[in-house]
């Protein structure tokens, strides 16, 4: 029963196959279960995406299928259409290969939450 | 005498403790790393100032695409549900989306009624070294302004902007300045379906590219805040007007329009026309990108615009004479990774802008060309040049400004100007300070 208890208490948001941790700002998934190219790729979108927000966005979007801020489907059409966006910031100093990496992993997370 | 003596000792020392003052706010805020924004469409959507801006006020395309669909995000119809963050509840694809205190609030949502009081307020404060000047006065830091600003969007329907200056003082004018509303309107989202907004209200007609605050520095564009002879008209002169406009065929931004003349009969009329090419399109629609090959038209966008205004006004001064002009300009905004270049030309006639007798037509020539560098993280620093030509008909003027903007955080901004402007007769030169604060 402790046991239990002490779980329940430093439980995470789970999401099929995927598992979040933190609350508000501190929202990130753990990548632990991930296979390891996802986990390099996650490495990469850990320190590009918070440049400008927090992760907590893209769990959002990822774990809802809903773009937080446009309220427009999450799908992969958009995690494409996002990294582009990305790519053409300024300030994001994302390359193409970045970019790339961090749809696949985007669109490796939907999949991961719709199962 | 002493009097005077001790006036200028106090104005001495009143430099060097508004420069420490700006110097010791600026500083601890060099090594600010993150932070959100938050003004009234940034706290209604909960997203950073860079979402739409570069270094605010400026916009960027994204901000552009935000200002054109009536303050709704790009795509998005009139009625469908968006702009609250949801919090994950479900699978992707099933939209089961519900903010953190849906229960709560949805009486508001069914109302229309913002979660948020839509406020928000901008301060503004200058310093200013001019030579010449009058009576040796050099340095001027009075002038300042605090702006309370209103904006949102109500079920995706209507939008809504204003802002109203609480307190303004141009150092150039009295002490003191009076309170007045700059612009108040609404828009009509989609008109009955259709991809027509329809905007009333207090605003500035549709012609430049650019609105007047869309700008880096504090200093307007000339083409946009000239007045040709004693003429109260501009182009950034908000303006009791109602317009309709559209994004067709997702490249292209019509708006046409009638203003009040006040006093006159008729109606003033207007119109704008933008085509884009490159980058995202006026719906917020990314462009093709090959994450194979490089193309210059990943990172290129082009827009160009045409507009017109045909008006008449009344000498301000009350002796009763008018004045009919017409405006016609020409602009574009090219837009390459980090840097920016845009220009813009306009030309007109008046048929008697010093109201008087006999009488004198203006023909005003004005162009302005400004090259943008932003530099970036760590250091959110925006390197520009201005050129403007200004020939009223009767004198030339010329002015060469360049400045750097800074913002340590992205509701902070700091900017150094220098303008330089060859007048006929005479050679002004003007170093400006501006810091402004929004939230």
């Amino acid at each position: 029963m402790p046991v239990i208890l002490f779980l329940c208490l430093i439980s995470t948001a789970a999401h099929a196959g995927l598992t979040i941790v933190g609350k508000g700002d501190n929202m990130r998934f753990d990548p632990s279960a991930f296979p390891p190219a996802m986990k390099a790729s996650y490495e990469i979108m850990k320190v590009r995406c918070i440049k400008c927000h927090t992760l907590e966005r893209t769990v959002v979007a990822i774990t809802t299928g809903i773009a937080p801020i446009s309220g427009q489907p999450f799908d992969r059409k958009a995690t494409r259409a996002y990294g582009i966006k990305m790519l053409r910031k300024p300030d994001s100093n994302m390359n193409k290969q970045e970019v790339k990496t961090v749809v696949e992993l985007m669109n490796f997370l939907l999949d991961q939450a719709a199962r | 005498m002493q009097f005077a003596f001790f006036r200028r000792k106090c104005m001495q020392n009143g430099v060097v403790a508004v420069m420490a003052l700006l110097i010791a706010v600026a500083l601890p805020l060099a090594h600010a790393q993150n932070a959100l924004a938050i003004p009234a469409f940034s706290r209604q959507y909960r997203t950073e100032c860079s979402t739409c801006h570069t270094l605010y006020p400026e916009l960027n395309e994204y901000g552009q695409v935000f200002l054109k669909n009536g303050y709704v995000y790009a795509n998005k119809h009139a009625g469908e549900k968006g702009g609250e963050a949801p919090v994950p509840s479900g699978k992707p694809g099933q939209g089961q989306t519900q903010t953190a205190s849906d229960e709560q609030v949805a009486g508001l949502m069914l109302s229309g009624i913002p979660k948020w009081i839509p406020l928000s307020l901008t301060l503004n404060q200058s310093a200013n070294y001019s030579d010449p000047a009058p009576n040796g006065d050099h340095w001027g830091f009075t002038t300042r302004d605090l702006v309370l600003e209103g904006g949102g969007v109500i079920s995706d329907v209507v939008g809504f902007y204003a802002t109203y200056d609480l307190y303004r003082h141009d150092s150039s004018i009295s002490q003191g300045g009076p309170s007045s509303l700059h612009e108040l309107f609404l828009i009509w989202r989609r008109f009955f379906g259709t991809p027509v907004n329809i905007k009333v209200g207090k605003f500035e007609p549709k012609l430049s590219l650019w609105k007047k605050s869309d700008k880096i520095i504090v200093t307007s564009f000339a083409t946009s805040s000239f007045q040709e002879g004693n003429s109260p008209f501009s182009l950034e002169t908000a303006q009791d007007a109602v317009e309709a406009n559209a994004v067709v065929a997702n490249r292209i931004f019509m708006a046409t329009g009638v203003v009040d003349r006040h006093g006159l009969p008729g109606v003033d009329a207007y119109g704008h026309l933008s085509v884009k090419f490159g980058g995202v399109d006026f719906l917020g629609n990314e462009p093709e990108v090959d994450f194979e090959k490089e193309s210059i038209w990943d990172y290129l966008a082009m827009t160009l615009a045409v507009y017109g205004y045909n008006g008449r006004n009344i000498d301000p001064f009350g002796s009763g004479i008018s004045n009919s002009f017409y405006r016609i300009g020409g602009e574009f905004d090219i837009l390459y990774k980090r840097a920016r270049v845009k220009f813009s030309c306009v030309s007109g006639e008046d048929s008697n802008p010093y109201y008087i007798f006999p009488e004198t037509a203006g023909n005003p020539l004005v162009f302005a060309s400004e090259a943008e560098y932003y530099f970036g993280s760590p250091v959110k620093v925006v390197g520009l040049f201005r050129y403007e030509y200004q020939n009223d008909g009767t004198a030339l003027v010329r002015r060469f400004i360049p400045a750097l903007a800074y913002i340590p955080l992205e509701n902070i901004k700091v900017a150094f100007s220098y303008i330089h402007e060859v007048q006929p007769l005479d050679i002004n030169r003007q170093l400006l300070l501006d810091v402004s604060l929004s939230f």
